[in-house]
């Protein structure tokens, strides 16, 4: 039975991490992709381990330890990314995504 | 359809997706990626066929006690091939990466169509 | 639309082939002789659990010589394509009269609390697994990546963190000569060139035991890693 449990829930997370492959490839712009890559890759990580831990519950601390380095790094590394593509994209590129805000946010010294 | 019949097959698609992005692709930096995922489809492949049935990782532990270790243990010549092998598209990645970089300063545009007139 | 379809048929014809392979392909049952030596020669004579890591850095270790060999070449390369300073032509862009060049990008506050936090775990990572690499999955060139990875994240958060090229070149030089001179050891007191057993074995499964194997991780995890290091260093650096 908790094989049954931890398959489904590794499906799952198989799921997300497909459509963050899906939507890095099908959004417009830099930002949104990032933001798609990001979100649904660390809920889909966390979720194959989760169904990892729950078929093998002697790896529980294992699997709670690498969750933890997951989470930690990940929302921090898109966040680098993020904030480098909106530096960037400030300098050279108009974006046809983001209208009016362009003013109001490059009077802040961009 | 056994597991490294699956892990096989999946390997040698990723090669030829990543073939196909070489030769198709116009930008640069997605040339580089076509290569990368061609390098990682064939160290999946290389690792695929070195799988015995029922196998388990050749490192003498608690799973795999030294009596049984030679029934039991998956193939490790592979493995080490595969070591290498990473690390040399690694190296491969990085000096194309430093080409990329270089035609950027020179030409000022990431797309390969603006070195064309050096064709004949 | 010619560059497609050539494409196109290069493709299908290898996918052919690959049908091929895949479709007459029969998993194995049972290890090949030379593995099955392998499997039961490593921990017997060379006293490491990992079978995998004997092999690299025992008895296929002039290979291991030859791929650190090619690492020294590409760091050489890439600090021949992106060498120092900058071409002179490229002063006057007139884009950048708004961006001082010189002046690194100053990270934001979560970058940096996080590398505050994740930068010494990822440092003792790697040398566990550069130590560890005889007893489970590891080894110097895995330790070394993640070396690197380690200095990439303090680039990253503190923009004025310098990394000093001529030292990390020094050491990666010195320890690529110390593989070499542990080499030569082992072709005078042991059995052969890169022979680990010029140490004694040790006990089984503890972490100072299989030869010199851990002495050659260490090294060879030195060596990866400077040269890594040095690589993004030369990426980072490049126009500024």
């Amino acid at each position: 039975m908790t094989d049954l449990i931890g398959s489904i829930i590794v499906f799952i997370g198989a799921v997300f991490l497909f459509s963050a492959g899906l939507g890095m490839f099908r959004m417009p712009d830099a930002l949104s992709r990032i933001h798609a890559g990001t979100k649904a890759s660390t809920l889909g990580n966390t979720l194959v381990l989760v169904g990892i831990a729950i078929y093998q519950p002697e790896w529980s601390l294992k699997v709670l330890v690498i969750v933890y380095f997951v989470l930690m790094t990940n929302p921090i590394s898109s966040h680098a990314l993020a904030h480098a593509a909106y530096t960037l994209r400030g300098r050279l590129v108009p974006s046809r995504v983001f209208g009016e805000d362009d003013a109001c946010d490059r009077e802040d010294g961009q | 359809m056994t597991i490294s019949h699956a892990v096989l097959t999946t390997g040698l698609l990723l090669t030829l997706i990543g073939m196909w992005g070489m030769l198709t692709q116009r930008n640069i930096l997605r040339i580089i990626i076509g290569f990368a995922l061609m390098g990682t489809g064939s160290h999946i492949v290389i690792v695929a066929v070195g799988y015995v049935a029922n196998g388990t990782a050749p490192i003498i532990d608690d799973a795999l006690p030294l009596s049984e270790a030679a029934a039991r243990a998956v193939d490790p010549v592979p493995s080490a091939l595969a070591v290498t092998a990473i690390v040399i598209g690694l190296a491969v990645t990085a000096v194309m990466l430093a080409f990329a970089i270089r035609l950027y300063g020179a030409k000022k545009s990431l797309s390969i169509d603006a070195f064309a007139d050096s064709k004949w | 639309m010619m560059r497609l379809a050539a494409a196109a048929c290069l493709l299908l014809a290898l996918g052919a082939i690959f049908a091929t392979i895949s479709l007459d392909f029969r998993e194995r049952t049972a290890l090949p002789p030379l593995a099955a030596a392998y499997v039961e020669m490593v921990p017997r004579e060379l006293g490491a659990p990992n079978v995998i890591t004997g092999i690299l850095l025992n008895y296929r270790a002039f290979d291991t010589i030859g791929e650190v060999a090619v690492l020294f070449m590409v760091a050489a390369g890439i600090g021949l394509l992106l060498g120092p300073g900058r071409k002179p032509k490229d002063a006057g862009r007139p884009g950048d009269a708004a961006r001082d060049e010189s002046e690194p990008e100053p990270s934001t506050e979560i970058v940096r609390n996080g590398a505050d936090v994740m930068v010494p775990l990822i440092a003792l990572f790697a040398v566990y697994i550069v130590l560890h690499g005889h007893l489970g999955p590891g080894g110097g060139f895995q330790g070394g990546a993640v070396v690197a990875s380690c200095v990439l994240l303090m680039l990253l958060a503190r923009p004025d963190y310098r990394i000093r090229l001529a030292q990390l070149s020094v050491a990666e030089s010195l320890a690529g000569v110390f593989i070499v001179l542990a080499g030569m050891a082992g072709l005078v007191f042991a059995g052969g060139f890169l022979d680990s057993r010029v140490l004694p074995l040790g006990e089984f499964g503890t972490l100072f035991s299989a030869g010199a194997i851990p002495i050659l991780s260490v090294l060879l995890g030195t060596k990866v890693g400077c040269e890594l290091s040095v690589i993004i260093e030369r990426f980072r650096a490049w126009g500024r």
